[in-house]
Parts: C-alpha cells; structure tokens; sequence
C-alpha cells in the first residue's frame, strides 16, 4: 500500500503533449478514477505509474520517494490490461504464479499465494486450463488474480471492464470495488465509462487533452461541473448545452429572454435532461421525437430556447409525437463561453 | 422460372432442383481441372517412384503406364463416387472397397516388375564400381552417406543461423525504432527481390580472397546471407502480431527485457520459427548452383552434386539408380513438409492465426 503523487508530472511524444504538467495526489487505499475519452492521457498517466513509460517533467512519488528512474519490474505495481495481456502459453496457474518467480519467495510459499489470489478471484477451479480455454470474463479475473498475487503497493486497471458484455460488467464492477475494500490495496483505475469511474472510485479525475479537468466525487462532478467539457462527458442522456448571451440580467437564448442569476456576455447554458419538467411552466415546445427505454422516456422538444432533451421517468411515455407541451426548467447551470469555466451561482430558469 | 416469380408464386421445388444440379456440375468441373492440373506435377514424381522401384539398367516406363493404367481409372471412379454417393458411411465403404481393388489390381499388374536393387548405393560405398560402364574407373565416388552427412550438415547449421539471427533482428526491427528503420525494412524486401544468380562472381572472388572456397562454411555462409532478409522479415511480421501489452505485463510482473523476451513473447513466435526454419532447411537442402560453384573436392560433395556427379560422369548413366538416389534425395524433404505442414500453412506474409 502507498500513497502516491504526482508533481507537475508530464508526458510528451517529440512536439506532442500527451499529458501537460500534472499534479495529484491518492491516498493510501484509495480508489481513484480517471475518465476522459480516448486519447486524453489517462492510459499514458497510468503507463507512468507503472514505470513504462517514463515522464518528460516532474516526480512521481510513491509515499514520498521520487521513483521516475525506478524500472516497472522493481516498482511492485500489479497492472490489468484492457486486453488482460495473459501470456497464451501458460496455464492460469502459472499465470498468476509469473509475479512471483522474480521474487524472493519459496516454490510451496508461491503456491499458496498463488492458490489465495485464484480463490478471492473464483478461478481456483480452472488452474491448470490456458487462457485461450477461459471466457472474458474468466480471462478478466485471472488476470486481476494475477496482478493481485504480488501484493502490489498500487493496483492499476487499465479499461478492465471494457471487453466484457453488460450483464459481466455490473458484477465485475462490485465485485473489483469489494475487493478493493476488503484488501485495500491503492488503486487507479482508467476509463472512458463515466458509470464505471462514478461506481467504483471514491474520487474521480476527469481529464481533457492532457489536463485534468476537475477531480471530485460523482456528486462533484455531476452537479458542479467546473467546465463545460466535464458537464458535457459526464450524465447520460447528455446535457443540454445552448449558446446563449447574457446583458443586464438578462438572457438570450436562442428565441427566448430568460432572467439571468450573474454572468456576463458570451456564455453557455446547461440544463440537465431530468431538470426539465413536462406537463406545466412557463416555456411551451413541441414533442419532436421521443425514445421509450421502459422505465424511462427521453423527448426530443422543439423550444423557442433551442433544441431540448428531456427526460421523464415513468413506464409509459405521457406525450406524443406532436404534441404541444408546457415545462419548466431548473437547477440550470451557467458557463463563461470563453473560458468554458462554470459561474459559481449563475444561472436562468425563468422567462424575463 | 422468372415468370413464376413475377407471377407471385415462386415454384420452390424447381428452384431447389435447379441449385442442386448447379452446385453438382460445378463440382464435377472443379475435380477435373484438379486432376488435369496436378498430372503434370505428380507423373514425374511417378516416373522416379516407379522407375526406381522397377527399372533395371536403364529407364523403362512400362511398370508407369501400367500404374497409371490402373490409378487414372480409379481417379475417375472415386470423383464419380464422390459426387453420387450423399450418405456419408457408405461413401467410407464405397472408397475403402474402391482403394483395396485398386491396390490389389496394382500389386497383380506392377508386382513381378518390383526390386529393391537400385538401392545398393545405400549398402554398398564404392557405387563406381557396380555402375554400368564404370569398369577401371575404380575408386573416385565417396560413399553416398558422406554426401548425405555433408547435405545434412549445410542445411541443419544453416537452418540454426538463419533462425537465430532472424529472429533477433525480426524482434529488434517490430518493437524499437532507430534511425534508418525504415531504409533498413526497403532495404530486406529488395534485397530478397535481387536475383542471386548475378552475384556468384563477386561471391566466388570473396571466398576465394577470405580462404573458405572449397568449405561447406563458406557456401553455408552465402545462403544465410542470402536468406536471411526475407527470413528476418516473415519472422518481423510474427513478432509485430504479439500485442505489446503481453511485455509490458511481464516486465510489470518483474521480468526483465530479456526475461520477458524468453518467456512470453518467444513461446508466441514458435510457429514462425517453424515456418522460417524449415523453409531455411529445405533451401540449404535443395542447394545446387553455390555448391557447384564453390565446392571441388569429392569429400565435400552435397547429396545435389552427388547426383549431378553421378548421372553425368559415367559412360552412359544407370537412370535406374539416378532414380532411386532421387527418390532417395527427396525423402527428407517429404517428411518434413509432411510434418510440419500445419505451421507452414500459417506463413502468409508473417502473421499469427488464433
């Protein structure tokens, strides 16, 4: 276990900034998160930690020691892949007993080590099958056994969830988090499913070419945006994100005036799909399209401030195709459009 | 049949037949291109078969065309059976039956004529002497077992170089980069284009200079170098398929480069070894022209100049026995495609299959 930091820690290919000077810090035992989308330099953040890649600027400190120049194999960070990165010619035990041959430990000592990982991960049953015979999702847990038997100060997941179809994937995504728990290991997990970070970490990063946009937990990130780009990636259905102009209290947006909470000039409104609220309210629109997803309907408003998702939750869907609607709006949240940051306060949700 | 469609009622049946009769014709078309195809290769290698098993001082073709008299028909038969026969077991019993006639009518036809007496050259060292026309040439063949170890020498070590060093440099040229990567990989593929031929004065004059000129390390060095750029680039193309996440894993595990190297992504390239070291073989196997070129003294000679040597030396040669040191010289090849045919198959241009 460890705590670990970031200072000013950067990675660039030739002219090309893959992650612009970063800090950050994770707690001993923490589970921690970092979701952008492809290519926003989680995975090569990641990769640093490991040791594989080596930062052009700044520390990297694991509980207070600067390791850049300490090789992967000497760091004790237990990695899974996207891919699980298995070696095909092996057998699942001597899979997860591969860490511990480049270690000071006896053959009995190894194997019971071995046959712990496999059982707190239920694959103790397939020890002698190869890779190449398991399912993803069996791939999946030999390989977080594999990276587990070590006893890893830090645990890096890679995308791990990615590969596995959605019913594998809810019970993977406790599962990890339980074990993380019960274990305590330190651990950073990457991806781009902003339902898999919110789940599983107790903190998210959200990252944007190179930067870190904003670090918080769900709750952070889902009702203080601090940007536009990390209100936009996290919700789904997406936000709505109108240009709109602000003078004197007042609001453009598209044909419509609203009063304005702050703000000033250029900016961007942003309402999330579940604040807008069907049936009664100042503002009228049009149902242009809807998506019924059972618990659940999404409308498609045509509205004098602009297009509109809106999201409604119930069995069956209220509105029709055509249908003139009334609704209100809340909890509206307002961003400066050239700075894309978020107005602390600001905001419109009535006509002026 | 397009105005029963157009009619609203397409006549199923019909269209069924029609598929059936398609899908049979082509078939039959397709096993007689492939049987007049592969006449032209196999009557040869039929020819040596035959004629070494059977011939007697000279070349007779009678126990061929008596074998061919019988194998054609059977062919024929066996396609007819094939496309007629749908239920699978009785096709089993209907070809078991087919190939126990045709072997036995083979064994009455071809029988009388069979002897093993071409191959006295395995048994018997001194192959001058039992030569027809060879009299008071005495003692100027080796045995055709120093051939057979000289052959087996060339090919074996060249097959060791040729594997080992290409799959460093194929490892080296998939996963770093370095200055003039690029030039390096044109540089393989044109090298592999250049025909060899052009070069045996220059070789000639080089091993000549460097003393290896009569040595089997010198004709062994000049076929790795000649095979090496295509060997290092089919091995490359084996390399570049193992994903890099399986070596960073390792390392992350604790493994060093070259722990890794030896214990994950080695195992992965096996078949491309395979592959490279057979073709390595094979090739050294076959070697003719820098054998001929490079080689003099009899101790020396190749199981290829053994035959050339033979066949052309001597006062009116023994086809029979040409024959069957043919047959004899091809064996090892056969075997060894034979076997290893399942990895060859998986050598396109350098990849891994499953």
């Amino acid at each position: 276990m460890a705590k670990i930091e970031l200072r000013r820690v950067a990675k660039s290919w030739g002219e090309v900034a893959a992650v612009e000077p970063t800090d950050l810090t994770i707690g001993d035992g923490e589970f921690v998160a970092i979701l952008g989308p492809s290519g926003c330099g989680k995975s090569t953040t990641l990769f640093m930690l490991a040791g594989i890649y080596t930062p052009t600027g700044g520390d990297i400190l694991f509980d207070g020691q600067r390791v850049n120049d300490v090789e992967a194999r000497d760091r004790n960070v237990g990695i899974v892949f996207q891919s699980y990165a298995l070696y095909p010619n092996m057998s699942v035990r001597d899979n997860i007993l591969f860490p511990l041959r480049f270690k000071d430990v006896d053959k009995a000592a190894a194997a019971a080590r071995a046959d712990a990982a496999a059982r707190l991960v239920q694959v103790h049953e397939l020890m002698d099958r190869r890779p190449g015979q398991l399912s993803g999702g069996q791939q999946q847990r030999v390989a977080l056994a594999r990276a587990l038997v070590k006893e890893p100060q830090l645990l890096l997941l890679d995308e791990p969830l990615s590969n596995l179809d959605a019913s594998l994937r809810l019970t993977m995504r406790s599962e990890i988090r339980s074990l993380q728990r019960k274990l305590g290991v330190t651990t950073l997990l990457v991806t781009h499913d902003q339902i898999e970070a919110t789940t599983m970490a107790d903190r998210v990063i959200c990252m944007s070419r190179g930067r870190i946009e904003q670090v918080g937990t769900a709750e952070d990130l889902y009702h203080r945006p601090n940007s536009v780009f990390v209100a936009g990636f996290i919700g789904s259905p997406p936000i709505n994100l109108l240009a709109c102009s602000v003078d004197a209290g007042t609001l453009r947006v598209g044909e419509a005036k609203l009063r304005a909470t702050g703000g000033a000039g250029e900016c961007v409104l942003g309402v999330r799909p579940e604040s807008v609220a069907l049936g009664t309210g100042p503002f009228r629109g049009r149902v242009g399209d809807l998506e019924p997803h059972g618990r659940e309907t999404i409308y498609h408003l045509e509205t004098a401030l602009g297009p509109l998702r809106a999201l409604e939750a119930g069995a069956s869907a209220r509105f029709r195709l055509g249908d003139e609607v009334s609704f209100a709006i809340s909890a509206t949240l307002l961003f400066d459009a050239r700075t894309t940051r978020r107005i602390e306060g600001a905001g419109a949700d009535m006509p002026a | 049949m397009t105005a029963a469609i157009a009619a609203g009622r397409p006549d199923w049946d019909a269209l069924a037949t029609r598929a059936r009769k398609r899908r049979r014709a082509t078939t039959a078309l397709l096993y007689c291109v492939l049987v007049l195809g592969s006449l032209p290769v196999v009557v040869p290698y039929l020819w040596l078969l035959t004629v070494a098993v059977s011939g007697r001082m000279g070349a007779s073709t009678v126990v061929l065309w008596r074998t061919l008299a019988v194998v054609m028909p059977a062919l024929v038969l066996w396609s007819i059976l094939r496309l007629a026969v749908e239920d699978a077991r009785r096709l089993r019993l209907f070809e078991f039956s087919l190939g126990a006639v045709t072997l036995l009518v083979l064994g009455a036809v071809i029988g009388p004529y069979l002897h093993a007496d071409n191959f006295r050259f395995l048994w018997n060292a001194n192959i001058a002497d039992t030569l027809k026309g060879a009299g008071g040439v005495g003692n100027r063949y080796p045995s055709v077992w120093v051939a057979f170890g000289n052959s087996l020498m060339l090919a074996g070590t060249q097959m060791v170089l040729v594997v080992v060093t290409s799959t460093f440099a194929g490892y080296y040229l998939s996963r770093f980069d370095f200055r003039g990567r690029g030039g390096y990989l044109k540089g393989l593929l044109i090298l592999h284009a250049f025909p060899a031929m052009s070069l045996i004065v220059p070789i000639f004059l080089i091993m000549y200079w460097v003393g290896l000129m009569d040595t089997l390390t010198g004709v062994v060095l000049v076929i790795v170098a000649l095979e090496l750029p295509f060997a290092i680039f089919v091995m490359k193309g084996f390399f570049d398929a193992v994903p890099w996440d399986i070596e960073m894993s390792a390392m992350t595990d604790g493994a060093s480069r070259r722990q890794a190297f030896f214990l994950v992504v080695l195992p992965q390239v096996k078949v491309g070894m395979i592959a490279v070291a057979v073709f390595a073989f094979l090739r050294g196997w076959e070697e003719y022209v820098f054998v001929r070129t490079l080689i003099f003294a009899n101790s020396n000679w190749t199981m290829s100049l053994y035959l050339f040597w033979m066949q052309d030396d001597i006062m009116g040669t023994d086809y029979a026995m040409v024959s069957a040191m043919g047959l004899f010289y091809v064996l090892p090849s056969i075997v060894l495609y034979t076997l290893c045919q399942k990895y060859l198959t998986q050598m396109s241009v350098g990849g891994i299959k499953g």
